[in-house]
């Protein structure tokens, strides 16, 4: 219900309703909760947590971490903990733990001021795989699902943590380049390599990477079977770019306790699902953190033990035929060979050579030169040109 | 006195001399003869003139003011006798009079009439006949009918005694009804005008009246009706049917009368009526004339926002009003996501809002009730509406079945808004909405005592937006009544019916996960209700009614052969809620009267029912679930209920001034769970069970009322003060739908509302209209830690539509008969929402952090909409009537704000503002009627 009528009312933006930015000017409280963030891993891999503050809207820092704090994780039954490390600040891990699948654990936190902090005690979960990742292309644009079932139905309440990565090409590729002189003004047009006069394939070919940030959570409480069938993770819209040569996607799959779902649904709500005229109103969301040396201090954040479970998924452009995408690089200019057009006409702050457009008639000088904007030409603009380990 | 028409005089003048002469005997006692004339009548109309005499005499004169021409009376007499008074004037005018032995005299041109009759036309024996007749009980004369038409005629009830008329009271009754259509006319004053005693028509256009034997006149006024009156010799009890013209045909001036009493001599204090007329000139958005959204405009009515007809009054919640269309509850009056009323105006007649004092027959909410009255077919001839507007088109018929008997109306309404769903992106284009209602009243004249009424009533909504998930509620509703009257003092009204409001949602596009999600309330009545007018001074009114609740709140099933889907459903529940009431309205002098009536509800949340059992006095949640109990069918689980006191208190100091003061206390077992500011069509009811208690409400209110003008301007200023007990507010987080144990996702709050609510309305002449402003606050509070988490700390804190200022000016001004131009105008403080109070970063992305309810407030509104209403020509004669109304919603553009809020975008917090209306929204209607 929500979520749908949230689509329509936004879809009605150009009628007649409108939605614009506000921001009131509000008397805000400093907070400065602590929040902690990260699971107790159960499986093979590292438990990483981190810790930070609350900070006001107006502020704008991103994250302000928690450092010098100590992280441990304990079992009910065996008090000798296991303490983190902080590697970059705010950042606390351990490469892998230990643990007894009847025992329950909990993080305890003791924060640089003195405070202590623990989670409530967790089972430990293990989480079953990933089925698959299915995709179907669809009017408009391409529909990325996460399919899953637990034969023994003990799950229920699943997680998704995923990331994406892709392969693109300049829309141009570049064999020529400025070269200037002392005084950093242009002086002439030379190749990049001047054995082969072939393009560069350096700048040609990029790669990049985003993490999705949007809550995703299934649960298959309403089902007969814990199966969780075609769970949307991502929608990729027409045009978009990501497609254009090779899209890849890792998806990790948690599986969570009923109260962990809960806490991220209603973050979800509060913070994604918001802004319709029948949404809920948005409301108070801690999690199981909880304060020992000021049990009135708000804490925030959920942590317990479970796992992941990772799948990855490939959608090669041969697999979407006719997928249209707009690169914005449209227009490629052509310009005399000229240091006072060139400077003119591609100023180096937002332009680059690509290749040469006419000589003279014996080849040996080039007279016209075509150029484009620099993020039709240098992907690295965009991306980076190392291709990630796990790229084919 | 003015005839309207000298013509229809000649019609009827031999019945009009007939009842002169009868009332010759009783009015002779009056000596009028002696009557000596002293005056100065300086260069005035012969009507003025007229008109004077009359004040200073006890003649009265009969004329028809096309006769007069302009000529004026220029005399001054000392001491005249009459005659020689209007020969003098008269001269030179053509005009003659003549004098009858009640002397009245009647004022013709150049032909006198003659006021004498033939010797022969009465008999002894009809005499006789008249005189045994006097003896006769009242029932028996009560058969003889008749009705009312002409203001200028003396109708005579009861028989005429042989001797001298005694003195003493009598009873009166009948119906008031529009001369042209036969429909009854509701809430009409008829007033005693030589007394000031006044009785009220009901919404059968009934009315009885007690009054003392002799010639009277009486005068009657309502909405949509010219005032007039009607003069009477009584004799005797007796039925009288009073035909009354409607307003709209009135292209004569209209004669401004002495009285409008209704603010200051009637006994209802927090009661806002508005026909359907006012409410059609009023612009609203695409045009769609909407019954709620003209509530709305008056003080003490607010709503959350233009997405929204959920009613706001006196600081209730939008599931305490108890919404009735003919007796039928309507439990969700919205169309498309709540942007329109359920409401066909083509068939409403009338809304009456009760604020504060809440008559005795009705309970079960603790806010408000609003009655919509549809209309009674007309009962003449077939006729017809039928109108094109924006959003929807709507048509409805109505005539006689039986003629004079029986007529039907039938209303039908429905959307092509898709258009409007057009408009979107690609992604949307499979999206559909749509909605539809039908109406049928059936009204039925059995004979002159017994009367039947049908009220059927259909609506459904529907949308899906691009075909993923599908949407759907309804409204259903059946009522069947019976009025008898047993005299002129009694009468009684039996109904019954059925109502019912179901949604479901349901979703195909993944076999797996195809499901349908059902939710049904239904609820089964019987009401008993008598009236008893004593005396003038005394009406006792008393019944009894029965609701049998069973609810469906909520079954969730497989939707397709390869769905996982586990059927869920959450129990039914069942209850019986009854009330016995008694009602006194006792005038002790004819300025103060009190009216009292104690209502005793009582409810039973039946079984069969699995009860949750909590361990007391710590917080409901599922750790503290200590088992439960089955009860079986039928079974008593748990009582609730309690007496209901309503009383009230009018004191009117002078002719023009008047303080009213009332106290009542209303109980509430049904709740709406909802933690949407706005009403979703998928907020579900709860009844009151072990775990969740009846809301309990009561009421001080005061109130002053002045009128100015000869009464054409009303004013009045109400205070109130409320108290809210077990008001039901969710813990953060709560899942309301398909939970088996819904007590562990809400709370009960304490409540306390007040406000000031003052009114300025003028609604005759060419400019009419209000003025409303209201003060009021609504705060709640949940300071028990035995059911949990406090809210806000336990401290107070506002309502979602806890909105202080709030003005609204609604304003028509009739150019002309056929064009007028109507404007409105609102503003009100922003109403509350919660805000972060800051951010933190998880999960990938900036989120926002919440904590306390309610502290914000969104930017405050303001409105103006113009409007143009255009008629056609106003021939009574004609096929079609034709009008237009065009107007502007939103004139000036404002984007005000429905919401403000905070959403994480690609990692980022952004803060937005929602305009559901943000720019200036022109429209254009038309309508014909035939």
């Amino acid at each position: 219900m929500k979520k749908l009528t949230y689509y329509f009312f936004l879809a009605l933006v150009p009628t007649m309703s409108c939605k614009e930015k506000y921001l009131p000017a509000l008397n805000l409280p400093a907070t400065s909760f602590l929040v902690v963030e990260g699971y107790i891993n159960s499986g093979s891999g590292a438990t990483n947590i981190t810790l930070s503050r609350t900070i006001k809207l107006t502020d704008t820092t991103t994250i302000l971490y928690e450092t010098k704090a100590t992280v441990r994780v304990e079992g009910k039954n065996n008090t000798s903990a296991i303490q983190l490390t902080e590697g970059t600040p705010g950042r606390y891990t351990i490469a892998q733990l230990t643990l007894n699948p009847n025992d329950q654990y909990r993080l305890r936190i003791k924060t640089s001021n003195g405070k202590e902090y623990v989670s409530d005690f967790s089972a430990v979960r293990s989480t079953p795989t990933i089925d698959s990742i299915s995709w179907v292309r669809e009017n408009a644009g391409v529909q990325i699902y996460a399919n899953t079932h637990d034969p023994l139905a003990k799950t229920r309440y699943y997680q998704y943590v995923y990331d994406e990565t892709w392969e693109f090409h300049s829309k141009y590729s570049q064999s020529l380049k400025l070269t200037y002189g002392p005084n950093g003004q242009i002086k002439a047009v030379g190749y990049k390599d001047s054995s082969t006069f072939n393009y560069d394939s350096t700048v040609f070919k990029c790669w990049k990477t985003a993490n999705i940030t949007a809550i995703a959570i299934a649960t298959s409480e309403q089902l007969s079977l814990d199966v969780i069938s075609l769970k949307k993770i991502q929608f990729i819209e027409n045009g978009s770019w990501k497609l254009s040569q090779l899209y890849s996607m890792s998806v990790k799959q948690r599986a969570l306790s009923k109260d962990a779902y809960r806490f991220l649904e209603q973050l979800k709500k509060n913070t994604e699902q918001i802004g319709s005229i029948f949404d809920a109103q948005p409301s108070e969301n801690n999690g199981n953190i909880k304060c020992v040396s000021n049990p009135n201090e708000i804490a925030i954040g959920f942590v317990e033990v479970t796992e992941e479970k990772e799948k990855r998924l490939w959608i090669s452009k041969s697999s979407l035929p006719n997928w249209v995408w707009n690169t914005g690089c449209d227009i490629e200019i052509k310009v005399p060979n000229h240091p006072d057009s060139l400077m003119v006409f591609m100023p180096p702050s937002s332009y680059q050579l690509t290749n040469v457009a006419e000589t003279n008639p014996s080849g040996t000088v080039i007279t016209y030169v075509f150029g484009a904007a620099s993020t039709c030409v240098d992907c690295r603009l965009l991306g980076v040109n190392k291709k990630p380990a796990f790229w084919p | 006195m003015k005839m309207t028409s000298f013509i229809r005089l000649n019609t009827q003048l031999f019945y009009l001399v007939f009842f002169v002469c009868i009332a010759l005997n009783a009015s002779a006692q009056k000596d009028t003869s002696a009557s000596l004339i002293t005056g100065e009548f300086k260069k005035m109309s012969i009507e003025k003139f007229l008109l004077q005499l009359e004040e200073q005499t006890a003649y009265r004169f009969y004329y028809n003011t096309l006769d007069f021409d302009s000529s004026v009376v220029d005399i001054i007499v000392i001491q005249q006798p009459i005659h020689q008074v209007l020969k003098l004037a008269l001269a030179n005018t053509g005009l003659v009079f003549a004098e009858d032995h009640a002397h009245q005299f009647f004022i013709c041109k150049t032909i006198a009439v003659k006021t004498a009759l033939a010797a022969n036309l009465f008999d002894d024996a009809l005499l006789k006949q008249t005189a045994t007749k006097v003896a006769l009980d009242t029932a028996e004369t009560f058969n003889k009918e008749q009705i009312a038409t002409l203001e200028n005629k003396l109708y005579v009830i009861g028989n005429k005694p042989k001797g001298t008329l005694a003195p003493g009271r009598v009873t009166i009754a009948g119906y008031l009804r529009d001369a042209k259509t036969g429909e009854p006319i509701i809430g009409a004053s008829i007033i005693v005008e030589t007394t000031k005693a006044g009785v009220i028509s009901d919404q059968y256009g009934y009315y009885s009246l007690n009054l003392s034997r002799g010639r009277t006149a009486i005068s009657i006024q309502s909405l949509g009706i010219r005032d007039t009156r009607r003069q009477l010799m009584v004799y005797g009890e007796g039925l009288m049917n009073i035909d009354l013209q409607a307003q709209v045909v009135a292209l004569r001036n209209v004669v401004v009368s002495s009285e409008k009493p209704s603010p200051i001599r009637g006994m209802m204090m927090g009661v806002q009526k508005l026909d359907i007329k006012a409410i059609k000139q009023v612009p609203v958005v695409f045009g769609e004339v909407d019954v709620l959204r003209v509530v709305m405009t008056m003080p003490g009515v607010k709503s959350i926002g233009e997405a929204s007809t959920g009613l706001n009054v006196r600081g209730g919640a939008s599931d305490q009003n108890l919404i009735l269309f003919n007796d039928a509850t309507v439990f969700n009056p919205s169309h498309f996501f709540g942007m329109f009323s359920a409401f066909n105006p083509e068939v409403v007649k009338d809304v009456q809002l009760y604020k504060s004092m809440i008559p005795a027959k009705y309970g079960g909410r603790l806010s408000s009730v609003l009655e919509i009255n549809s209309r009674e077919g007309n009962k003449k001839e077939i006729t017809g509406a039928a109108g094109i507007g924006l959003l929807t088109s709507r048509i409805n018929v109505e005539g006689p079945i039986n003629k004079d008997k029986t007529s039907f109306i039938f209303g039908a309404r429905t959307t092509y808004a898709n258009w409007l769903l057009k408009l979107l992106p690609n992604e949307y284009k499979n999206s559909q909405a749509g909605f539809y209602d039908f109406n049928l009243n059936i009204s039925h004249e059995i004979n002159k005592k017994n009367h039947l009424y049908f009220t059927g009533y259909l609506s459904k909504d529907r949308f899906n937006l691009n075909n993923d998930t599908t949407y759907s509620y309804g409204n259903q509703n059946v009522s069947v009544k019976w009025k008898h009257v047993f005299n002129n003092k009694w009468y009684a009204i039996v109904a019954g019916g059925f109502d019912k409001y179901h949604y479901d949602i349901s979703s195909t596009k993944n076999p797996v996960n195809a499901y349908k999600m059902q939710f049904d309330i239904n609820q089964t009545y019987f009401k008993a209700h008598a009236n008893y007018y004593a005396s003038a001074k005394q009406t006792i009114d008393f019944g009894f009614s029965t609701i049998y609740y069973k609810l469906h709140p909520g079954k969730y099933s497989p939707n397709a052969d390869a769905s996982l889907v586990t059927p869920k459903e959450v129990q039914a529940e069942q209850a019986l809620e009854s009330a016995l009431y008694i009602g006194d309205k006792f005038a002790f002098t004819p300025d103060f009267s009190v009216e009292g009536a104690v209502r005793y509800a009582l409810y039973s949340f039946l079984g069969p029912s699995t009860v949750n059992n909590y361990a007391a006095g710590v917080p409901k949640t599922e750790n503290n679930m200590l088992g439960t109990t089955v009860y079986g069918s039928g079974d008593r689980i748990q009582n609730y209920g309690g007496p209901e006191l309503r009383i009230s208190a009018r004191y009117v100091l002078g002719d023009n001034f008047s303080v009213k003061a009332g106290y009542n206390i209303q109980r509430q077992f049904i709740h709406v769970l909802s933690n949407t500011a706005a009403i979703a069509p998928t907020d579900i009811w709860k009844l009151s069970d072990v775990n969740i208690k009846p809301q309990v409400g009561d009421q001080l209110s005061l109130g002053l009322y002045h009128n100015f003008k000869n009464n054409t301007i009303e004013t009045s200023v109400e205070v109130y003060y409320k108290n809210i007990k077990d008001y039901l507010d969710y813990k953060s987080g709560a899942n309301l739908v398909l939970n088996h144990h819904i007590e562990t996702d809400v709370v009960s709050t304490k409540g306390k509302a007040y406000g000031v609510e003052l009114l300025l309305k003028k609604s005759t002449g060419k400019f009419n209209g209000w003025l409303s402003y209201t003060f009021s606050r609504t705060l709640l509070q949940m300071n028990d830690s035995t059911q949990g988490n406090l809210i806000n700390k336990g401290a107070l804190y506002p309502a979602n539509y806890d909105k202080p200022h709030d003005a609204t000016f609604v304003g028509n001004y009739r150019v002309s008969h056929r064009f007028s131009l109507a404007l409105n105008m609102t503003y009100s403080t922003g109403r509350p929402i919660t805000l972060p109070i800051g951010s933190f970063y998880y999960a990938g992305a900036e989120r926002t952090l919440y904590s306390d309810r309610n502290m914000y407030r969104i930017p405050d509104y303001f409105r103006a909409d113009i409007a143009m209403n255009i008629d056609g020509n106003h021939k009574v004669n004609q096929k079609f009537h034709n009008s237009f109304s065009i107007g502007v919603y939103n004139l000036t553009g404002r984007k005000n704000a429905y919401s403000v809020y905070y959403v994480s975008e690609n990692g980022k917090v952004n803060g937005y503002k929602l305009s559901i209306f943000g720019t200036a929204i022109p429209y254009i209607n038309y309508n014909v009627r035939f």
